[in-house]
């Protein structure tokens, strides 16, 4: 069974997934904010306790758990997977998660809203994303019924998801535009559709891994499918010119770029000590090379894969112990020493 | 300069104070400013991260009650206890009832957010609203004489006859029944 990291698509060179979620709070309930330990806790189970029939439904496997009662080293490596979010992971009440076992699809329980439904699927699919998205809707709300308005549409929060609830988002990497600086002229264009980008990786504005989440900002007075038809467009015209900029910055300098290449192959391969910000940065020149048929592998290797598994917490789970940040660091170059294979 | 009451932090914010006539001036520190007076410092103080639609509610409020000072201040929301204040500090709703609670305010702030303030998008499956359920509740003969007056307004005079005749046969069957019953 696939997951959404694991094989290609025709664009997998700027566009590296996407994801459709829904916020949806259930009638009767208080919010978040409101809530108290032992309303928390049984709405979780009230929800967990539709695992099963849900997978029945489904006719797919699904597993479930209480994320509060996990290790912290757990639920910061479903962070780094992007099952959860730091929100989630962080939250001091009862909290759930239920995850099809190809972590397409995951319900996040009392984050901020009651309930999180997100699925995320390679290449540029997200229609096929919220289809599937609608039909555990359709059934959740069945079960539970949701707090919805005729006017203001699904009830959520913060006044700033309200309406349909629904953030639809790409994944890209931009190497050329953010190490060309023009990230920020991006989101200053973008937001006038009303369409936002963050780095997922790194501060602000210094991107370790050039990495970019844009999704949908408003979520009220348009329709799922506008959405969704206005955030395909702009990603459609960004993509274009994150290609275009490649083309220029090869056609002018490709002596540079290809010895940035190689260089990171060669940290990435003999290095003693790594840590994750300069691990990320040399994948992403890898990445870059690797598009450009600058660089060719003797085997398979998914970089965007390797990006989420050297992470602090995953880096932990693969060593199979606890590490200091030093020990993390001489473990992550082994790892990667061993797991990146030779040139063509 | 430091702070004239922690003597700890540089001292950011001249404040002066004048109660019955009697003035004070005092160098304060964004903390101590912030616990002396109303004065919020604008820029977080690391703890509560600032919040962009409690900001922008806020935002709104404050111009809000400056303009109509003569309007009632909002009412708490009855089922979670949220007060409006506590609401533009966290930038989240205490429940689904505070959507009508804060109605008065809710629509301009929206449209600032959204650019709108009405739902467009999907519905849950099988949602009738408050008004449909309460109509399909009510005995057959006041729903169909509701659609009647619904039909006449809209001018579709073909459907109003079609319930005006359904009425009337409910009201004949009505009557034979009580004849029986005599």
């Amino acid at each position: 069974m696939k997951k959404w990291y694991e094989g290609m698509s025709a664009d997998s060179d700027v566009l590296l997934s996407c994801r459709i979620r829904l916020a949806r709070n259930i009638k009767g309930y208080l919010f978040s904010k409101k809530m108290n330990e032992q309303q928390a806790s049984d709405l979780v189970q009230k929800v967990l306790n539709l695992t099963d029939s849900f997978a029945e439904h489904e006719n797919e496997k699904y597993y479930s758990c209480r994320v509060n009662a996990l290790r912290d080293i757990d639920k910061a490596s479903m962070v780094e997977w992007h099952i959860i979010s730091s929100a989630l992971a962080q939250k001091n009440q009862s909290t759930g998660i239920i995850i099809s076992e190809d972590e397409q699809v995951s319900i996040m329980v009392n984050e901020e809203d009651h309930l999180r439904i997100q699925v995320t699927q390679q290449g540029m699919n997200l229609s096929k994303a919220l289809d599937k998205a609608n039909e555990i809707d359709d059934y959740f709300s069945e079960q539970l019924g949701y707090a919805f308005d005729k006017h203001y549409g699904y009830l959520t929060s913060c006044p700033t998801t309200v309406g349909t609830g629904l953030r639809a988002s790409y994944l890209l990497f931009l190497p050329a535009l953010s190490m060309g600086g023009k990230i920020e002229q991006l989101a200053e264009e973008i937001s006038k559709y009303g369409v936002q980008i963050r780095n997922i990786y790194g501060e602000s504005n210094k991107s370790t891994g050039h990495i970019f989440e844009i999704s949908n900002k408003t979520t009220l007075g348009r329709s799922e499918s506008e959405i969704i038809e206005n955030l395909d467009q702009i990603t459609a015209r960004i993509m274009t010119q994150e290609r275009k900029r490649r083309e220029y910055i090869l056609s002018i300098n490709s002596e540079e770029v290809e010895d940035k290449v190689y260089r990171s192959y060669g940290v990435l391969k003999y290095a003693k000590k790594l840590n994750t910000q300069d691990s990320m940065l040399m994948l992403s020149q890898l990445k870059l090379g690797q598009d450009a048929s600058l660089i060719q592998f003797t085997g398979e290797f998914n970089i965007l894969k390797t990006m989420m598994e050297i992470r602090p917490a995953n880096i932990q789970k693969l060593g199979k112990k606890q590490m200091s940040r030093n020990e993390r660091d001489r473990y992550r170059a082994h790892y990667l020493n061993q797991l990146i294979p030779s040139i063509k | 300069m430091l702070c004239d009451r922690c003597q700890k932090n540089e001292a950011k914010i001249y404040y002066t104070e004048i109660i019955n006539g009697k003035k004070t001036e005092q160098h304060l520190c964004e903390e101590c400013a912030a616990k002396h007076s109303t004065f919020q410092a604008l820029n977080s103080l690391g703890k509560e991260e600032m919040n962009l639609s409690g900001m922008l509610f806020g935002l709104l409020g404050n111009i809000q009650s400056t303009n109509e000072k003569e309007e009632t201040p909002i009412a708490a929301c009855k089922n979670c206890k949220m007060t409006y204040e506590e609401f533009t500090k966290v930038g989240q709703f205490g429940c689904e009832e505070c959507y009508k609670s804060f109605g008065r305010v809710l629509n301009k702030n929206l449209r600032s957010i959204h650019g709108a303030d009405t739902h467009t998008g999907k519905q849950p499956k099988g949602y009738i609203s408050e008004a449909k359920r309460l109509v399909n509740e009510l005995p057959e003969i006041d729903k169909l004489t509701i659609q009647l007056q619904q039909a006449i307004e809209q001018e579709e005079y073909e459907e109003a006859a079609k319930f005006r005749d359904k009425i009337r046969a409910l009201k004949k069957g009505a009557n034979k029944d009580n004849e029986k019953m005599v």
